[in-house]
């Protein structure tokens, strides 16, 4: 079957009649809703006055927290972040206040007459100071294997280091948008861009104190997620929820662009320590990892992230002793949440600047190291946390990818360029993934789909998956058509409706396809079944002699068949009239639940993962050591997406994620000032990349013939977040070049993002060094 | 004098009179307007700054009786701006037939979009680059889209999707439809017009002389020449801008007239049309116009606006003081021409009179024996506000250093010269111990802040950094 099938929303997107939220035509009942939030990151409310706002005209309501008729709280996973803010601020932008008023600028009026007393109190804004005033989250996490601290006595070479690395704005295209419409009675209709519109679901019915049965939640499209919806869709649903149940009129929000990211939480920064020891030959033997992470000012899911942090921390290389730390830190910041990785690039990053700092430190080039270190295929395959490496592709695809990139050949052009070259210097790195696909919440690893079919033969998938542009749907799609042995054109893919398909997990973790694909193929399976038993029998009422049993009738090219009796065979659409005819149900539910895994979270132990994701890239940059500038000049991928469903969108899905990795590694920078504001709050200030920052020369590869052995829907395998920290290799690259100003002789002061300033400061030092040795000479 | 405006949207004209208009008023923007109608949602809001090219639209206009097609932010655009022009979204690009446009169906084969929230602006700012360039060479598909950001394919497919489908000579249905077009277009009227609502008041003058008397009856009212920075007052801050004097309707001011010792270009043309004006003669004006903000923002921004909002980084300023370019304030009074160097003397002031109006600016060619260069510092390259820009000139005799300009943005609270480390340079050899020398007198000239673009000491190193390459790179000119 044709694997080209283009994204199911192409033609909607390239004419704009693709529909988002704020796109739903609404009559002019429709109210505009807004938010306050709070101006201190961290105060009391002494008092407050909404009576002037109330009377502006135009303003419906004015509500605060006293309006909430069910439970004032929207934490996913833990109870600690209230819906709007009853006495304690605790960040700037914490919501404190609804407003629903007949236009945005009536909602701005009564904004302004809002009067709140508050007692500011001190914050805490940075990890540092988190740290020394010991403000924790939650309890700390440890996982071991062997004895760490003898292992590094008795290490030949033992490094020790800090990273930083930073945090990251989602800057989906599409704001956090909902829009509310009443229903009868308790009923409210959400339309939501959420990743999880379960949670979405039940956290307004908790909320507003009805029922989950009262509440349906919509996704037709997402403009972008990247994990900023997976539980912060909530926030601004649960506020447009209350505003349409009191006023009993639809209700949107749509949040500013700026509000979006003072707002909403971020990727968690980091502070990582790290202690290696290793022999003179860089097998690595001991490593200690402590992680602490700026948890912002509620948990939201930041020790799940931390968890997939501690889970990463090895990357791709076995350690035989190896001991993890992890602290979740409060700070008065929006509290941090889901992005692409979900703490996987924190924990990974920090590995490979052990890694680099082991090679540096030896004088020998990085990939020696990383290979030497990388999992066994048959020994030295476990990991820290239990989990044996099975089909590890780890040689396939350095062996690969070494040659298709010409790395040793461009080693030595770049180190005869930097040579040559006093101003300019490159640097090349080569970086591998490797990354556990599952939730690491057990239970969250199960999906549903119902699928309908109809008597002209077309078919209406629903699933509880969301499409936010990776192409889930179009996935989902090609399933079913291919299950089916229908046409493509025959199956469109329903908006995710928790009343169509209830109880679902949240669309990450890269679970998407896997997950929603098994689902609906089992109900496929399901109907197919009761099909074939159907028309075996009609077959037989017509030729007893010969019977036709189900097992044989196949599916294929618009029709189905009988295989032992080829003459028996009849269009699809015909079959579904045959089938309504004869009262078979053409409509099934679909489940799935992701076998073999287990996961003790109290002991760190078990099998977190179904199976692993496996990457490599390799890319060179240049630095104009004068300017802290850098430019990416070439990048190779090469990724294992086992028997890819749709290579073309998985392609879509490396280099989006690696463009937006590079990102993080270099030109985002999230700033706060003294008092706790962002500084970075618009596209002004807030640099992603642009169409001028993708390398230069762009080579991606699927590995090809090489199924997932693990028995995933077709074959495949999950590529949402891997190919993000593929990114890693523009940023070592770029260490690489500023190392190569000191000759590779100093070790660069470096942290994550690398933006020019951070590039040239580190530049700048190595000169200084290079100044004062000089001089003791 | 009209009190209306015309445009045209989905062939036909459309009048808006803003008396019996109460939804919008004449600052509503251009996507506003486009929202409000249940037939163009498919231009989105991103970012209401201009910096993300989701609300990318293109206008078309009669120009030396030519149509010529422009994207623009229309997030910045306020509805006077369009009179007179037909205004193209994305829902125009289909044939009357139904047929997707080259540049859509490229974009579906090659898996350009995802998410789809950025690509109805991408597909326009791929419209706009289909009519002006055929076979569009990498640096020009580059150009035209760097104004649109997308968060999750990578861009690549998108590039290739604009090389596919920019192949068929400029040509498509917009070609066959432009003799009705350009009837249309000439029959609105190209007459002055004055909007007065319950609160506010907005001049679109149609000439010159009209816009100085104006000025000269309203001193206190804001100018706007593209509204790229003015704009962002009603979409990011939310004022009510009282009073408004729009020249975007000026053909005076649109001129560009090189003589054999200078080039004069008038206060109204945008950005990207001094571009190629500028790339034989003026190179380092060139260059930093070429990274100034993205197509669709200097298809708006003029340089008189530029100049007139007196930024303290002003990307384009010191390289403009490099040139000893000069400003042209006109008023009821007469005309006065002021070295831009004395022309802004504070932070966003300048020496220009409440009834003055820039109405050109005139750059000095370079004698042949100096050398001009710009720098520009940023995060990010492209679409971004320098931390600091430079603009450097020098002149030699006998590898004495005869004249020496070094004119800085983003180092004070006004682009300045560095007259200290100037001082320091001129008579001496032009060598590079000496040059390592004078770069310490940086310090003397400038004492920089931190800020969100970057701390003092970045800034420090970068401006001295920033003087070795100019000697660096000269060394090769020389």
């Amino acid at each position: 079957m044709e694997t080209q099938i283009p994204h199911d929303s192409a033609i909607g997107h390239v004419t704009g009649e693709a529909i988002y939220i704020d796109d739903i035509l609404v009559n002019e009942q429709l109210l505009i809703g807004k938010v306050v939030y709070s101006q201190y990151a961290h105060a009391r409310i002494k008092s407050f006055d909404l009576s002037e706002a109330k009377k502006v005209n135009g303003v419906h309501v004015v509500l605060c927290y006293k309006d909430i008729p069910g439970h004032n709280q929207m934490g996913p996973v833990i109870k600690d972040e209230p819906v709007l803010a009853e006495q304690d601020i605790t960040f700037i932008g914490q919501a404190m206040f609804l407003i629903a008023a007949e236009t945005e600028e009536k909602c701005r009026e009564a904004e302004k007459l809002i009067k709140v007393e508050y007692e500011p109190l001190d914050a805490i804004l940075t990890l540092d100071e988190a740290i020394e005033k010991n403000s924790l989250l939650g309890p700390p996490r440890e996982m071991k294997r062997g004895d760490v601290d003898i292992a590094l006595k008795s290490s030949k070479h033992v490094l020790r280091g800090e990273l930083r690395t930073g945090a990251q704005e989602h800057w989906y295209l599409e704001t956090q948008t909902c829009l509310c419409v009443p229903g009868e009675g308790n009923e409210i209709n959400v339309f939501s861009s959420t990743q999880h519109p379960t949670e979405t679901q039940t956290l307004i019915a908790e909320v507003l104190g009805i029922k989950r049965n009262e509440v349906v939640v919509e996704v037709r499209r997402m403009g972008g997620g990247f994990g900023g919806k997976e539980t912060q869709a909530n926030h601004v649903a649960c506020w447009t929820a209350l505003l349409c149940n009191v006023t009993k009129r639809p209700v949107k929000i749509r949040l500013f662009r700026d509000d979006d990211m003072i707002m909403t939480g971020k990727r968690h920064r980091y502070l990582t320590k790290y202690e290696a020891g290793f022999d003179d030959e860089g097998l690595i033997d001991a490593v200690k990892l402590e992680f602490n992470s700026d948890g912002g000012a509620a948990t939201d899911l930041s020790f799940a992230i931390m968890e997939r942090t501690m889970l990463h921390a090895d990357n791709s290389y076995y350690i035989p002793n190896m001991s993890v730390t992890a602290l979740v830190w409060k700070t008065n910041l929006p509290p941090n949440t889901a992005m692409r990785g979900f703490g996987g690039p924190q924990g990974m990053a920090s590995m490979e600047t052990v890694i680099d700092r082991v090679a540096r430190y030896l004088k020998k080039d990085p990939i020696e190291i990383r290979r030497k270190n990388f999992y066994g295929l048959n020994d030295r395959n476990i990991t820290h946390y239990g989990q044996t490496v099975e089909n590890n592709r780890l040689y396939i695809i350095y062996d690969q990818i070494l040659k298709s990139a010409d790395y040793e050949k461009r080693r030595k052009e770049i180190s005869d360029f930097n040579t040559q070259n006093e101003f300019f210097k490159k640097g090349l790195a080569l970086t591998p993934v490797k990354f556990g696909i599952s939730f690491t919440t057990t239970f969250l690893n199960q999906a549903g789909a119902l699928v309908n079919v109809y008597t002209d033969g077309t078919i209406l998938v629903n699933h509880g998956g969301t499409e936010m542009g990776q192409g889930l749907n179009t996935k989902m799609q090609f399933i079913a058509a291919a299950e089916f042995g229908i046409s493509i054109d025959r199956v469109k893919v329903n908006a995710t409706n928790t009343s169509k398909v209830p109880n679902t997990s949240a669309t990450a973790a890269s679970s998407g396809s896997d997950m929603n694909g098994m689902a609906v193929k089992n109900a496929i399976d399901i109907i197919k079944e009761r099909i074939s038993k159907e028309l075996a029998q009609l077959w037989n009422e017509k030729d007893v002699n010969h019977p036709s049993v189900p097992s044989s009738i196949i599916f294929k090219d618009n029709f189905i068949f009988d295989s032992d009796h080829p003459d028996r065979r009849i269009s699809f659409a015909n079959a579904m009239k045959q089938m309504n005819l004869r009262q078979v149900s053409l409509s099934s539910a679909g489940f799935y639940k992701t076998p073999t895994i287990g996961w003790d979270k109290i002991k760190g132990q078990g099998k977190p993962f179904f199976y692993y994701s496996f990457g490599m890239a390799a890319s060179e940059v240049m630095i104009d050591i004068l300017t802290g500038q850098y430019t990416l000049l070439r990048s190779d991928i090469l990724q294992d997406v086992g028997d890819s469903i749709n290579p073309e969108i998985d392609l879509g899905q490396i280099e989006g994620g690696f463009i937006q990795g590079v990102g993080w590694c270099t030109t985002e920078e999230i700033k706060w000032d003294t008092k706790g504001n962002l500084m970075t709050h618009s596209p002004d200030t807030y640099k992603i990349p642009t169409v001028q920052d993708i390398p230069k020369d762009f080579r991606v590869k699927l590995t090809e013939g090489v199924p997932n052995p693990v028995g995933t829907i077709r074959r495949s395998k999950a590529i949402g977040e891997p190919p993000f920290m593929l990114a890693i290799s523009v940023w070592l690259a770029i260490k690489d070049a500023i190392s190569a100003v000191g000759n590779h002789k100093i070790e660069p002061e470096f942290s994550l993002p690398a933006t020019n300033e951070t590039i040239l400061l580190s530049i700048e030092k190595i000169k200084t060094f290079k100044v004062l040795k000089t001089l003791k000479v | 004098m009209r009190s209306a405006i015309s445009f045209i949207l989905d062939e036909k004209i459309v009048d808006l009179d803003f008396k019996n208009f109460k939804e919008f008023s004449p600052t509503s923007t251009v996507l506003n307007y486009l929202r409000s109608l249940p037939t163009h949602k498919g231009v989105k809001e991103g970012c209401a700054e201009g910096d993300c090219g989701a609300c990318t639209v293109v206008l078309a206009e009669l120009v030396d009786n030519k149509i010529t097609y422009r994207a623009v932010d229309s997030c910045l655009i306020f509805l006077p701006m369009i009179h007179g022009k037909q205004l193209i979204t994305v829902e125009n690009l289909k044939t009357p037939e139904g047929k997707l446009h080259p540049v859509q169906q490229s974009m579906i084969e090659l898996y350009g979009s995802q998410c789809g929230f950025c690509t109805p602006g991408i597909i326009m700012s791929m419209f706009a680059l289909y009519k002006n360039n055929n076979k569009p060479t990498r640096e020009q598909i580059d150009n035209a889209l760097t104004g649109n950001l997308c968060r999750c394919t990578g861009y690549r497919p998108i590039v290739e999707a604009a090389e596919k489908s920019c192949v068929h000579n400029c040509v498509d249905h917009f070609s066959n439809n432009e003799p009705q077009i350009m009837k249309l277009l000439k029959s609105i009227s190209k007459e002055s017009i004055h909007i007065q609502t319950h609160n506010q008041r907005y001049f679109r003058p149609a000439s010159l002389g009209e816009a100085i008397s104006l000025k000269h009856q309203h001193p206190e009212t804001i100018i706007i020449g593209g509204a790229t920075d003015i704009a962002l007052r009603v979409t990011k801050s939310h004022e009510l801008l009282k009073e408004i004097i729009d020249l975007s309707g000026i053909e005076e001011l649109k001129n560009i007239v090189a003589t054999e010792s200078s080039i004069i270009i008038g206060s109204g043309v945008s950005m990207d049309d001094i571009i190629p004006k500028v790339k034989k003669d003026f190179s380092a004006l060139y260059e930093m116009l070429s990274v100034f903000g993205a197509k669709q923002i200097r298809n708006l921004a003029t340089l008189g606006g530029n100049l007139g909002s007196a930024s303290p980084i002003g990307d384009v300023i010191p390289v403009l003081m490099a040139y000893n370019a000069s400003v042209v304030l006109e008023s009821l009074n007469g005309r006065r021409e002021i070295p831009l160097n004395d022309f802004i003397v504070g932070y966003r002031k300048t020496v220009r009179k409440s009834d003055e109006l820039i109405t050109s600016i005139l750059i000095p060619k370079p004698t042949s024996g100096s050398i001009v260069k710009s720098y520009k510092v940023s995060k990010r390259k492209e679409l971004d506000i320098s931390t600091l820009s430079a603009g450097f000139r020098l002149e030699l005799d006998k590898n004495k250093v005869k004249l020496i300009t070094l004119a800085y943005g983003g180092m004070a609270e006004i682009t300045k010269r560095a007259t200290k480390t100037e001082q320091f340079l001129i008579g001496k050899d032009w060598k590079r111990n000496v040059v390592e020398e004078a770069i310490q007198y940086i310090n003397k000239d400038f004492n920089p802040i931190s800020d969100v673009r970057g701390s003092a000491e970045f800034r420090k190193i970068a401006a001295k950094n920033l003087l070795f390459k100019f000697y660096i790179e000269g060394r090769n000119v020389i």
